[in-house]
């Protein structure tokens, strides 16, 4: 044996470097072009002058923001991004509070039917939403006659859909990190004199952040994208959101829009990633270490 | 300040598990009471039904003479450390101590003296500042009493609050919490499976088994009176050394055969036991602690005291006393008790079963036994204790 004493280095294996590490990168490289190619092409269409589908190249001939005035000048599209903000910052936060509600009594409480108000909160979220479109838009129909306030071609009523939509899901996410929170803490607070929304409040919330930062930005994302009930109920030209109003643009001559489309949808982007930028932070765990035990 | 009274006190969980079974303590004003029993008897459901944490299937808790059984735990003016400390993660030391007085709407003024005082009784003075992760241990033991003391509650309940702690700071923090405890002077429930914290801490103490109370009264008298077999070996360390023995009447003395010995009883035992005379030509457990055991040749008083005859297999030298294992040739004491305070201790002796039962005596550091040597040990036959080998019950009246 007279290889006993030849020194072992990491890495050093035939092929070294590429073989160990090399082929990561190259995977890594693959999937962002794959993921980045649609958005150039996006955001490039949109400074395309030409504007149209046909006209699109991943490097445009000229650039110019001919597409973005056009956009503010001849559509409603302001209109549109700010309803579309409103509908998704308040499905969003108001499906994330009341989801968090609800997820506290399932882990916290021990009721009568909370068992079976669980399992029927999952098999109800397993049939898509728009499986019930057309009975959705018949309640909405009749609801518009008695409430107009909340009924077809309002952002309410739109709302109140999407949080009936969200609430499962949203739910068993949030009770799931609920129940990984000692239960010591609320019964310690109890104790202390606090009642049931103090500990709600002041206890548990703080504590469960990440969840929610993580349930509101996915409500928000699913909002501001979701156009198949949005584009049954917001038929009036100025209640309509981006993703609805945007597809009109192209629905009709899909060629000669697409610049304008385009333009839309890079300003469309844009509050999601800052959102996102705002609520990384906030999506780290570790908030509950030190809670018990030493 | 008040009294707390347990009455009739059951606790049937909802799969049906009995787990209080008619518990009845009252605990005086002021006083430092502990719950002790091993791991699963009941000791934390009782609390937590004096908290309120619990429902109380059936009986009446009193507190400071009003019945307390549907008050929410907030109603009752108790304070509670939880096992776990449970700290609130997310709120800096002085914030989890002053909660409980934010959350009644103290002033502010008055929160931040209790925080003061109470930071300087425990030494957190220089602590209030962190979050509960930046703590050791023993700091956040520290924390969660703090909570407790500032809200001058009339009753102190304590889960095993040192059961997360190393040894030497559970020593440390048990003459703290005792200490604490004596100065403030609130009533004081304390649970633990540690018979050296409830034999050091209370000043009661009440024995556990399965959710049924086996004795309660101060630390000295459980140990010198056990009222059963459970808890003779429950409580003192070593716990007491138990092998079956023959009652034997002769000319009105009453005598006790263990093995191949006969120990004859002083009249003052027999007379201090009336019962025991009814058990002559019968087996009973007879138990021994490892102290009332001497080395033959260091015992004054002759060669007439009584003893048994052994070898010995092992001895521990701990400078003040030599602790001396051996075998005695006399059957095991077999009984319900005995089963659960092996499944406590996590130990059996079963290898012995038909040779003996092991023995540990604790003889005068001046002994010169080693191991393997033949040697006689004087029992001190006023202080041995005699069981019913079937109810495990003391032998007395
Ligand atoms: N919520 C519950 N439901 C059913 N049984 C329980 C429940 N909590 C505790 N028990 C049982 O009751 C017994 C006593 O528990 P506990 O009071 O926690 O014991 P200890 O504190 O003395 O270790 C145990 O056998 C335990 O398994
Ligand atoms: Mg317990």
């Amino acid at each position: 044996m007279t290889a006993t004493n030849e020194v072992v280095r990491l890495g050093s294996a035939k092929g070294g470097w590429f073989r160990q590490f090399g082929w990561r990168h190259l995977v890594g490289l693959l999937a962002l072009a794959f993921s980045l190619f649609p958005i150039l092409f996006v955001i490039s269409a949109s400074l395309n002058p030409l504007g149209t589908l046909s006209s699109s190249t991943l490097i445009p001939p000229d650039t110019g923001l001919e597409n973005f005035t056009k956009l503010f000048g001849t559509t409603s599209f302001s209109r549109w991004f700010l309803n579309t903000l409103l509908i998704g910052v308040l499905s969003a936060v108001l499906s994330m509070f009341i989801s968090a509600a609800a997820a506290f009594a399932f882990s916290r409480h021990r009721f009568k039917g909370r068992r079976i108000g669980l399992v029927s909160l999952l098999l109800v979220q397993m049939f898509p939403q728009f499986l019930a479109i057309v009975a959705l838009y018949l309640i909405f129909a009749e609801i518009t006659d008695l409430y107009p306030a909340i009924g077809l071609n309002t952002a309410w009523g739109l709302i109140l859909l999407y949080l009936g939509g969200a609430l499962g899901v949203n739910t068993w996410l949030m009770k799931g990190f609920f129940d990984t929170i000692p239960k010591d803490l609320d019964e310690s607070a109890k104790v202390d004199g606090a009642t049931h929304s103090q500990i709600f409040f002041g206890i548990i919330l703080p504590l469960v952040v990440p969840i929610l930062a993580v349930t509101g930005l996915l409500g928000f994302i699913n909002t501001v994208n979701e156009f198949l009930i949005a584009s049954v109920f917001l038929t009036d030209d100025s209640s309509k959101t981006a993703a609805v109003g945007l597809y009109g643009l192209i629905s009709g001559e899909r060629n000669a829009n697409f610049g304008v489309f385009s333009a839309g949808a890079v300003i469309l982007a844009i509050p999601t990633v800052v959102l996102f930028q705002f609520l990384q932070r906030y999506i780290v765990g570790g908030l509950t270490s030190g809670a018990v035990k030493g | 300040m008040a009294e707390v009274v347990l009455d009739k006190i059951n606790k049937r969980y909802e799969n049906g598990f009995h787990a209080v079974k008619d518990l009845d303590i009252a605990i005086a004003d002021g006083e430092f009471l502990v719950l002790v029993g091993p791991s699963g008897c009941g000791k934390t459901t009782a609390l937590r039904m004096v908290a309120g944490l619990e429902d109380i299937t059936s009986g009446t808790m009193t507190i400071g003479g009003k019945v307390v059984n549907t008050l929410p735990p907030k109603d009752r003016d108790i304070a509670m450390v939880f096992q776990s400390y449970a700290l609130y993660p997310h709120m800096s030391v002085a914030d989890n101590i002053a909660y409980g007085l934010k959350i009644r709407r103290m002033d502010a003024a008055e929160i931040s003296r209790r925080v003061e005082r109470a930071a300087q009784m425990l030494e957190l003075g220089n602590l209030l500042d962190r979050k509960p992760k930046q703590l050791s241990g023993g700091q956040r033991q520290r924390v969660a009493m703090g909570r407790a003391i500032v809200r001058e509650p009339q009753v102190f309940l304590m889960d095993e609050p040192l059961s997360n702690l190393d040894a030497k700071l559970r020593v440390q923090m048990r003459a703290e919490i005792a200490q604490v405890q004596q100065d403030l002077n609130v009533t004081t429930i304390y649970v633990t499976h540690d018979q050296i914290e409830a034999m050091t801490m209370g000043d009661r103490v009440a024995v556990m088994k399965a959710g049924v109370l086996q004795q309660i009264g101060d630390p000295q008298h459980l140990y010198d009176h056990p009222d059963n077999i459970f808890v003779a070996g429950f409580i003192g360390s070593p716990p007491m050394n138990m092998a079956l023995g023959r009652v034997e009447a002769g000319n009105g003395d009453l005598a006790v055969r263990l093995g191949a010995a006969t120990l004859a009883l002083p009249g003052a035992v027999a007379a201090a036991r009336p019962a025991l005379a009814g058990y002559a030509g019968r087996d009973v457990a007879v138990g021994i602690r490892s102290e009332d055991m001497e080395d033959a040749r260091l015992a004054r008083g002759g060669d007439d005291l009584p003893r048994l005859s052994t070898t010995v297999t092992m001895t521990e030298a701990l400078g003040s006393e030599i602790v001396v294992h051996f075998v005695l040739d006399a059957p095991k004491v077999v009984t319900e008790d005995t089963k659960a305070l092996e499944k406590d201790a996590h130990s059996s002796d079963v290898a012995l079963h038909d040779r003996g039962t092991r023995f540990r005596a604790s003889f005068g550091p001046r002994s010169r036994v080693r191991n393997g040597d033949e040697i006689e040990v004087v029992v001190d036959t006023e202080r041995v204790h005699f069981f019913d080998p079937e109810t495990g019950a003391a032998i007395r009246s």
